[in-house]
């Protein structure tokens, strides 16, 4: 069976080409699967129990929200773009601002920058805490004890999202950013409930970290289960943990810095596991390193107005310029989601022209074609789990 | 963050493709315009010479002039070991077609078939150019100027 | 049958005791008991698309709960009693979730959680977008919000166990209607100054009834919001589950 092409596997392998090619089953999983994150469907083709194909049809939440994009005015795209990355909306605003701001060249002042840190360090945390849930939820199964350990950090994600919601009002769906700064200014309180909650999370992270690792079952379906190697994930385009964790040592928050993270050291975990135990280890060292930066910075917010604009009046009041064109990117708990930015739509310039918006998910997704290959249908869902995909953003 | 392309890189480049970099003054910001027969050899002199081996998007417009409808073709890799972006952009005219970066980048796969699905623009020799988002029975591109964004499709909406 | 409204319970027993002496008197008994079972361990199958699910699992987790009412979420559309949909409905989605319904067996209800799921929300003209799964099966239980906080989901089931009690008892249950009812301007005109001054002063008072905008709605903030209580993030609902 050649099921490999350019010494790596094959994702276009002609069936007919493979022997026995009739003794082989289509299994179809998803679109309405509880492990697939949302609404994926994946075409398995297996020999007994081992996949030698897989096809995996996206777009079954296509809300077509880059034609949105062109219908409405900058002013009215942070809702939008909530809705994206709905495990992590605060950094998707901060990628849709941080993007209208380069354009415009507004500078941002600087306790909304902390602010913003703060805010996308406890996202990431949430972010991640939920995927961990998720992820031993779907190797371990409800009955099989994987639940036991999401009840736990659904727990630890509550005390995150209160924090949140005393900040702007709202669970999730925030709408708390704005061009040239924030919106909401921190309430009185807000730091000691940030710290009592990292606390909890930090005296507490150990303990979820040593069920994972010292569970050998746990240990048995990730170790050496869906490699993708450094070329391959670099042609792909992973970014983020899932770049990292095939040892490349790539992390926007360091190396092209945005918010207040030029002013920070920010420790990036790197693994050359290459599969779906490493991207474990690095998410879990990003926690650590998570909870560190937000202990760092809280007691530091300097003094200052948090936006260098007006507040938003009316819906028409930022005009981007005309024919001009810029990627922008920022590092999410997902990997770097970039938006690329055409000035000079309708309204007067008012809304943007063409917003594609650079998903790291969606590349994420393009990794399973490689990474389920050979490997047999239970380790679908651990490698899907471990490539912590959204679905809203891949499909947008 | 990306202004205008490094002085050095654009040297190097020079010396490649005269007729892209060697002209007078500084680069256009929004994107250096490449003629779309340079599109791969810019791709992989890129990817060989200069490390930028991480893919990181392709963006696919429609802009409708008086003339009729054009289309550009913007690619942005990344060099990951000084975590620069680069990008350019291709001028396609009413009839979109352009080489695929597949046997260079793995993961235009999806990406080419995602500007296919909803913009139009068909990636030569792709191997698989099928839609990615839409139905396989989807009429018409939605991300061009002239498709309505309310259409009907019934009996669904 | 003992009542035939097109949600009793098909058993070949029913037919064994119709047919027995006496049998009637004991059909009824069975039908309540039956019918309060259903209504005390409701098995929710998440049609689980977009944001809300995530509210969704958290309504499912610690926090809330949703085992104490009895309550099992199942991902089989066969085993399970009520279709919660929660997230938007694409075209490309809506024949399996029809196709989903259609397999889930009698007496089944569904909820639509969440603007996108009742209405579409910011989505309702876009053209992949099913503008409310109402479209497409009869909904219940509608739950507002964008995402809807995860005890809302809780409400909602007392609805729905409310609804069920009083079908039980024979009596008519007015259909709960889509809310809001607001008059939607087109995407691309919001917030338009041209807009006609009718939609506005409907979007006006629709803002008003709920509570989120117009002067007299606006509280001042709290000066000092207190931190969350230790006792919260100890609670043990997490082992007992």
């Amino acid at each position: 069976m050649n099921l490999r092409q350019r010494d790596r596997i094959n994702p276009h392998l002609d069936l007919d080409t493979v022997d026995a090619a009739a003794d082989l089953m289509a299994l179809n999983m998803g679109p309405q699967h509880p492990s697939t994150h949302g609404v994926l469907r994946i075409k398995l083709f297996l020999d007994g129990e081992v996949i030698i194909k897989a096809v995996p049809y996206p777009g079954y939440l296509h809300r077509g929200v880059e034609k949105l994009c062109e219908r409405l005015t900058c002013v009215q795209l942070t809702p939008i773009f909530d809705k994206h990355d709905y495990v992590a909306p605060m950094t998707n605003e901060q990628a849709l601002n941080i993007a209208l701001e380069r354009m415009l060249g507004v500078e941002v002042p600087r306790r909304a920058r902390y602010m913003r840190t703060i805010l996308a360090e406890l996202q990431r945390l949430a972010s991640h805490l939920l995927w961990l849930g998720t992820f031993t939820l779907d190797i371990g199964g409800t009955i099989g004890g994987g639940a036991s350990l999401m009840m736990y950090t659904f727990r630890e994600r509550e005390p995150i999202l209160d924090v949140f919601e005393m900040l702007t009002g709202a669970r999730f769906h925030y709408n708390t950013h704005q061009v040239g700064g924030n919106r909401h200014d921190i309430p009185d309180g807000w730091a000691a409930a940030v710290k009592t909650c990292m606390d909890q999370l930090a005296a507490r992270m150990p303990e979820y970290e040593e069920q994972c690792v010292t569970n050998s079952v746990f240990l048995m379906r990730t170790k050496g289960i869906g490699v993708i190697e450094t070329p391959l994930a670099l042609e792909l385009g992973l970014t983020g943990p899932n770049l990292r964790a095939s040892g490349v040592d790539l992390d926007l928050r360091r190396d092209a810095p945005f918010h207040a993270y030029d002013e920070i050291k920010v420790n990036v975990a790197v693994s050359n596991g290459c599969d779906t135990h490493a991207r474990f280890e690095v998410r879990i060292a990003e926690m650590y390193e998570s909870i560190r930066i937000v202990r760092e910075l809280i007691d530091n917010v300097p003094e200052g107005p948090i936006c260098s604009l007006k507040p938003v009046r009316t819906v028409n009041q930022i005009k981007l310029p005309e024919g001009k064109q810029m990627y922008t990117a920022i590092e999410t708990p997902r990997g770097e989601l970039g938006t690329w930015l055409i000035g000079g739509g309708a309204e007067k310039g008012a809304c943007p022209y063409r917003l594609k918006i650079r998903p790291p998910s969606l590349h994420a997704m393009a990794a399973l074609p490689y990474a389920l290959v050979g490997h047999t249908v239970s380790d679908v869902v651990a490698v899907l789990g471990s490539l912590d995909p959204i679905m809203g953003e891949v499909d947008r | 963050m990306m202004g205008p392309v490094d002085p050095a890189l654009r040297e190097a480049l020079a010396k490649q493709f005269p007729d892209v970099f060697a002209a007078e003054g500084d680069l256009d910001p929004n994107g250096v315009v490449v003629p779309a027969a340079l599109h791969v050899a810019l791709a992989k002199t890129l990817k060989e010479s200069f490390g930028f081996t991480l893919y990181v998007s392709v963006i696919a417009t429609n802009f409708p002039t008086a003339e009729g409808e054009t289309y550009e073709v913007a690619t942005v890799l990344r060099n990951p070991t000084t975590a620069q972006p680069f990008w350019w952009r291709v001028r396609l005219g009413a009839d979109p077609q352009l080489a695929t970066l597949y046997p260079l980048f793995a993961g235009a796969d999806w990406q080419e078939r995602e500007q296919f699905d909803l913009v139009g623009v068909n990636f030569v020799d792709h191997p698989d150019m099928r839609r990615l988002m839409l139905s396989e029975d989807w009429e018409g591109f939605p991300l061009r100027k002239s498709y309505a964004i309310d259409t009907p499709h019934t009996p669904w909406r | 049958m003992a009542i035939d409204d097109g949600r009793s319970f098909e058993h070949p027993l029913y037919h064994y005791w119709e047919n027995s002496p006496g049998g009637g008197i004991g059909l009824t008994t069975l039908d309540r008991l039956l019918m309060h079972s259903a209504r005390h361990s409701l098995w929710f199958f998440p049609m689980a698309t977009s944001c809300c699910a995530i509210e969704f699992m958290t309504a499912a987790a610690s926090r809330v709960d949703l085992d104490q009412a009895g309550t099992i979420i199942r991902p089989t559309p066969r085993h399970c009693d009520v279709m919660v949909v929660a997230g938007t409905i694409t075209v490309k989605m809506a024949p399996r979730v029809k196709k989903l319904w259609d397999q889930m067996p009698e007496p089944k209800w569904a909820i639509a959680m969440g603007s996108c799921a009742i209405c579409g929300d910011f989505y309702r003209d876009i053209y992949s977008v099913v503008p409310g799964v109402d479209v497409i099966i009869p909904v219940d239980v509608y739950i507002p919000g964008c995402p809807p906080n995860a005890d809302q989901v809780m409400v909602a089931l007392q609805r729905l166990q409310e609804k069920i009690k009083l079908q039980l008892e024979g009596k008519f249950v007015e259909r709960d209607l889509r809310p809001g009812t607001m008059i939607y301007p087109k995407i691309g005109t919001h917030g338009d100054a041209r807009q006609s001054a009718e939609v506005a002063q409907a979007q006006l008072d629709g803002a008003r009834g709920l509570g989120v905008g117009g002067k007299e709605h606006r509280v001042p903030r709290p000066a000092a919001v207190q931190a969350p209580p230790e006792a919260d993030a100890t609670s043990d609902s997490g082992e007992q589950s």
